[in-house]
């Protein structure tokens, strides 16, 4: 699916990702996490095409990025962006609409209006819809954002891409757990996801596989289950903590300063 | 609202047109007949019907004029209109960044050093040597005041317009310079050109424009969508399959050569790329794929109306269109300034 190799990246000589191996699965839901400055968001841009700057080629369906064709590329992968910006003069469904550009020449066919009334829906913008983007608060503006991928992302194609930087911030616990629940149900449908995410605990009970980063290099790679353990996790966070079991579902639960 | 769109335009076209006929009949000078049926079948018969004289004013004077007030009008709003969707600010017009002072600064200086060679060359290629370097001109100061201004895609306000300040000082001071050395007939040309005047209209210079604008609408005007993604910042535009630095690119150097052609042949007509997008923008929001297409045709509206007023109000001579279009562009201009006061 996404498959890279030897990823180096450096800011004015100064290192920010050391030889990172990624390799990502259909259907698979990738959680990045590590501290701050660890080259999660530097990571997840890489991935995701953003910068061109280095030697080793991406493959993404076993085609280079470059191979591919800039419109069918937004038809099977989208990004959310950590710092969206927060001076757009324009109604939320705009906002929302822009996610269809790659499907409508001129004026949105029915089938996109549909797609952003549904993604609109499933992140709970709906009443949001002819509001204007700038009076809107941090979260809704997020919100805005996260339907505008979904709706990019909605067509026919098999196994697409999604990476989110950071979706969960500003937002209150029902929408993260909404949010993270849809991003499961994409990745269930055969899709892949691969989002950074700061709280550890909600990457342990939705993750498939959690990638933990320190200072641009990966220090585990697995399944929840194996990354979170408590030598790791205190000496990476450099902060004490106990994980246990949850005993609702049984992922880890790691509880900090203990 | 997007639907909607071929209905605006085709409104707006109809106000242009109505606007234009109206000024075919204002000004000093009175036509025999009066019923534009009359003019317009005798001119294409050609039976004698119309007094030469009439003729002349017509299709000499007035119509060439009208069309260059339409042309750049429309040029000069839709570079407005794109370099505000690329610097992501209103403020970002041809003349506040300095675009139009960089282009008149080298136009002045061949209007001038050109006099010496003008007797040897035809008039078109006069005239096109004038709009390359008034291209030229304004190419290089995009491309400065772009450098210095934007970083990773995010552009700092104030450098930008402080880019435009100094670009534009430094084109005062040239302009004074040429102004002392310049003999008395030279000077008026100097002094009327740096105020804007369409007074100069030829079919000539009509048929430079619209060549000019024809190729520049047509890969800029159906950018409306990409110049929206691009609010949302570059590297989200790229990932809905937006190429941003080929836009960029187009822009840049669409704009100049609008912009270049436009001070070459009608001098520093300011402000018509901030009024317009600021009135479309109070009705449509920022939406460019509905005020890109209507600004090229508002633009040419606005500029006509300034210009039949320039031409009338005050006869038998006229002021300035340039100063009609900043009394209409100061205040808009500050009212800018005042809202985005937080955010600079």
């Amino acid at each position: 699916m996404l498959e890279a190799s030897n990823i180096s990246y450096a800011h004015r000589k100064f290192s920010i990702l050391e030889n990172i191996d990624v390799s990502v699965n259909n259907g698979e839901l990738l959680v990045i996490v590590g501290p701050n400055g660890a080259g999660k968001s530097t990571l997840l841009s890489l991935l995701a095409n953003e910068m061109d700057k280095h030697k080793d080629p991406i493959f993404f369906k076993k085609k280079t990025f470059k191979e591919w064709d800039n419109k069918e590329l937004a038809h099977s992968k989208a990004k959310f962006s950590q710092s969206n910006s927060h001076d757009i003069p324009l109604s939320v469904k705009d906002v929302v609409m822009m996610g269809r550009y790659p499907y409508f020449s001129s004026i949105p066919h029915k089938t996109d209006e549909e797609a952003a009334q549904k993604a609109m829906a499933e992140t709970d913008v709906m009443h949001l819809t002819t509001r204007e983007y700038n009076s809107l608060s941090g979260g809704e503006k997020q919100r805005v954002h996260l339907a505008r991928v979904l709706a990019q992302l909605d067509n026919d194609i098999d196994k697409k891409l999604v990476f989110l930087d950071e979706p969960l911030n500003n937002l209150d616990v029902l929408h993260q757990h909404r949010i993270l629940n849809t991003i499961k149900t994409f990745t269930q449908r055969g899709n892949t996801a691969v989002m950074v995410l700061h709280d550890l605990n909600l990457a342990a009970q939705f993750a498939d596989r959690v990638m933990l980063l320190k200072k641009g290099k990966i220090v585990a790679h697995d399944v929840p289950g194996k990354v979170f353990t408590r030598e790791i996790i205190s000496s990476v966070y450099n902060f004490p903590c106990t994980i246990c079991p949850n005993p609702v579902n049984q992922n880890p639960l790691i509880i900090f300063g203990t | 609202m997007q639907n909607k769109l071929p209905l605006y335009l085709v409104i707006s076209l109809l106000l242009l047109v109505t606007l234009a006929v109206v000024s075919l009949y204002m000004g000093v000078y009175v036509f025999e007949k009066h019923s534009f049926y009359e003019i317009f079948t005798g001119l294409i018969n050609h039976d004698g019907s119309i007094d030469p004289a009439d003729e002349f004013v017509l299709m000499q004077l007035r119509l060439p004029r009208i069309v260059m007030a339409i042309l750049i009008g429309s040029a000069l709003s839709v570079s407005g209109t794109c370099l505000q969707g690329m610097f992501r600010n209103p403020l970002a017009t041809p003349d506040l960044i300095g675009i139009t002072a960089g282009a008149s600064l080298l136009a002045a200086v061949t209007i001038v050093l050109g006099s010496y060679i003008r007797p040897y060359i035809p008039e078109f290629l006069q005239y096109s040597l004038l709009s390359v370097m008034a291209f030229v001109g304004s190419l290089i100061t995009m491309v400065m005041v772009y450098r210095i201004s934007t970083q990773n895609g995010r552009t700092n306000v104030v450098m930008m317009l402080l880019t435009g300040v100094a670009i534009t000082a430094l084109g005062f001071a040239v302009m004074g310079l040429l102004i002392y050395f310049s003999k008395d007939d030279q000077l008026r040309d100097l002094t009327f050109w740096n105020l804007g005047s369409l007074a100069g209209a030829t079919w000539t210079k009509n048929a430079i424009l619209a060549v000019v604008i024809t190729m520049s609408y047509y890969f800029l005007i159906n950018k409306g969508k990409a110049l929206n993604a691009m609010m949302l910042g570059e590297k989200d535009a790229q990932h809905l399959g937006i190429k941003v630095e080929r836009i960029k690119k187009q822009i840049v150097i669409l704009t100049a050569l609008m912009v270049g052609t436009a001070v070459a042949f009608a001098g520093t007509i300011g402000f018509v790329g901030l009024i317009v997008p600021y009135i479309l923008r109070l009705v449509f929001k920022s939406n460019y794929h509905i005020i890109l297409p209507l600004s090229a045709v508002f633009g040419g509206i606005l500029l006509l109306l300034a210009d039949t007023i320039s031409r009338t109000v005050a006869p038998p001579s006229e002021i300035p269109v340039g100063v009609l279009t900043a009394f209409m562009g100061s205040p808009i201009f500050i009212i800018i300034l005042i809202r985005s006061r937080n955010t600079m």
